[in-house]
């Protein structure tokens, strides 16, 4: 007889199954039946096509190392609208994918604008825009999507550092349109160094306040910078992880009230050893850079793989691990779970080779 | 409480939001056992929390990690895996409740056993046929969304419920409910456009909510006598009664009944969708301000 054929105790302790629970697994077992067939009328699932195809049409020259690119649709049509905050899923001539915040304006539908710091010394995205996209080159993208959502609030105190000014921009500019009592802290290594500061000298002088870490050091403390917020207000904060970390601890001794930053979904990986996982059920090795994790390895084999968090706390990802010594670098599992299970998003192999049960 | 009250129109509402997991931790340790004092009923209604969502979220988890290879829409996709690890942590966060109690000597495991047997035997895998375990797994996809369209109602009403703080209710406790009320909000249409994705015929959508609602309202009544009468400090002496539910809910403590039934049959209107209720701007704004959401490590 299969489980749900046997109830529940009742809940007083009596000898008898719960009866009411009996009807309810009753209900359920019709319920299930009615959905039998089903199947003859349900529509099949279409797949839906998300890419944007995109031209550049203007480059610009914005800073020290920054190129803004001007991105309309390749027909000629409407793009989706998008929210100051919004981001866009960019992917290179080369395959690689970035992410970049949209600086433009919202209420043009007919372009976006990206903007881009050249880092010499970077994994390679920003040094292919740069060097190998010019007027003309198509790109794929992907979104908009919002993980910085600018949300209206009675007051506002915007923190950008360094090429955090992109999120930032139409935030600001939409708070100056909205009259919000709003202020900016815009940092960063020096003037030349520092995007748009030509756009931001159309907007009220008074409420601009700019820091370069030539002047005032690095990073600024949190509050010295919070000292400006405006009673009450929300702080949107986008730069280097030093200042995000600052302004969070200083944040409860200020005026403001609430704290948004944009946060990058997977922190560097550190110490990281080059290794080698071996999938038992598809029957695959797959070799892991000391830079990417062991998930990303797996979704290129299994992109129907559940996980989440991608920071090893929510343990969407825990695998079952065969064989190979774990260097567990979660918050979830407990120590019993850790001995034959992992998660791939964090965690990574103390020798050569482990064996998951994939 | 709130820096601005947003009207429920859903106008200006931010769109496209990504859904990341926060990792948060609540320290139940100054937990009063009637955490809006002196509101017996009203604690152990909102009490019920924590006895259904444990085993429910774990069940929403398994379902939508069977569904991620049907799905064919990476947007769609992203969202599930978000929703996924929201799900997860508010599990975990209402089992320490639970967990806590036990330190109090409160027993609630035959009430919890008979809610795990529900999701993982009578809604749980069954023995069927190929043909018919796709559709069973769609099926269920509809419950979810219908539950999901009532955690968004409690979590908009949580989220707009000042007369508790008026009320002195814990301060944890009350960022706990909002915390995961404005994730419920701004993760409300995920299992909605999942259905939808992978089937979307209005029938099956209000049939599931037609099932689902009257069993969610048995089980919390159920559980509401069952933590009265387990109370301690009650001893079995105080019994719910419907006119405190009413009184209750007239005072804004608990959600009004009318608002309830109405978002129930609001949902089973054909062209119903989640982006048209409720406030995105609200529950961003709650989560950049909740203590256990910007305490939580990134």
């Amino acid at each position: 007889m299969d489980d749900y054929q046997i109830p529940p105790p009742d809940l007083r302790g009596r000898a008898h199954p719960d009866r009411m629970f009996r009807m309810l697994g009753a209900l359920i077992t019709a319920f299930e039946s009615l959905t039998n067939c089903a199947h003859l009328r349900r529509p099949p699932t279409q797949r839906v096509d998300r890419d944007l195809n995109l031209v550049v049409d203007e480059i610009r020259v914005e800073g020290q190392d920054v190129r803004s690119f001007r991105l309309v649709a390749a027909g000629g049509e409407k793009l989706p609208s998008w929210q100051p905050g919004c981001h866009l899923d960019v992917l290179l001539p080369t395959g690689r994918r970035r992410q970049y915040s949209l600086c433009g304006d919202p209420r043009d539908r007919g372009s976006y604008r990206i903007a881009v710091r050249r880092i010499a010394a970077g994994a390679g995205g920003s040094r292919e825009l740069h060097d190998c996209v010019g007027t003309g080159s198509t790109l794929t993208a992907r979104g908009p999507r919002n993980a910085f959502p600018y949300v209206r609030a009675g007051g506002y105190l915007f923190i950008a550092g360094g090429i955090g000014i992109t999120p930032i921009l139409p935030m600001v500019k939409q708070a100056a349109a909205d009259g919000a009592p709003w202020q900016l802290v815009y940092t960063g290594r020096s003037r030349a160094s520092m995007p748009f500061l030509d756009e931001l000298s159309e907007l009220d002088p008074a409420r601009v306040r700019l820091r370069s870490y030539d002047e005032c050091g690095f990073p600024p403390s949190g509050s010295e910078i919070l000292q400006y917020a405006p009673d009450r207000a929300t702080v949107y904060c986008c730069g280097p992880a030093p200042i995000i970390a600052n302004v969070r601890r200083d944040l409860p001794d200020s005026a403001a009230q609430a704290l948004h930053f944009e946060r990058f979904t997977a922190p560097p990986i550190v110490d990281g050893q080059p290794f080698e996982i071996a999938l038992t059920r598809s029957n695959r090795v797959l070799t892991v850079p000391p830079d990417r994790s062991a998930l990303e390895a797996i979704r290129q084999q299994i992109p129907d793989i559940a996980y989440s968090c991608r920071q090893g706390f929510c343990g969407t990802c825990r695998t079952r691990v065969i064989s190979g010594e774990v260097d567990h670098r979660d918050r979830v599992l407990t120590d019993r779970e850790r001995t034959d299970t992992m998660t791939t998003c964090v965690s990574r192999s103390r020798g050569d080779q482990i064996v998951l049960d994939l | 409480m709130f820096g601005h009250r947003r009207n429920d129109t859903g106008r200006d509402n931010p769109d496209n939001v990504v859904l990341e997991p926060r990792d948060v931790t609540f320290d139940w340790a100054d937990l009063p056992t009637h955490w809006v004092p002196d509101e017996p009923l009203v604690t152990h209604t909102c009490n019920v929390l924590h006895l259904l969502l444990p085993a429910g979220e774990r069940w929403f988890v398994d379902l939508f990690t069977q569904a991620i290879p049907l799905i064919k829409d990476d947007k769609l996709r992203e969202d599930v895996l978000g929703f996924i690890g929201q799900e997860t942590i508010h599990a975990r966060s209402h089992q320490g409740v639970l967990d806590h109690w036990k330190t109090w000597g409160i027993d609630t495991d035959p009430y919890v056993a008979q809610i795990e047997w529900m999701f993982r035997a009578t809604l749980g895998e069954r023995d069927l046929p190929a043909t018919r375990r796709e559709e069973w797994l769609i099926e269920r996809l509809a419950i979810i969304a219908a539950i999901e369209h009532i955690t968004a109602t409690l979590g908009n009403w949580v989220l707009n419920s000042p007369a508790l703080d008026a009320a002195q209710a814990d301060p944890t406790m009350l960022d706990l409910l909002r915390w995961h009320g404005a994730e419920e909000v701004v993760h409300r249409a995920v299992a909605f456009d999942l259905f939808t994705h992978l089937d979307g015929r209005y029938l099956p959508r209000a049939r599931a909510m037609l099932i689902t609602a009257p069993i969610m309202l048995w089980l919390w009544v159920r559980g509401v006598v069952f933590l009265m009468r387990t109370d301690p400090k009650l001893g079995g002496r105080v019994k719910p009664r419907w006119r405190h539910f009413f009184r209750a809910s007239r005072r804004h403590l608990l959600p009004p009944a009318h608002q309830l039934v109405g978002q129930t049959l609001n949902y089973c209107r054909p062209f119903y969708h989640p982006s048209k209720e409720f406030s995105t701007d609200q529950a961003v704004a709650y989560l950049a301000s909740s203590p256990a959401a910007t305490a939580a490590a990134v």
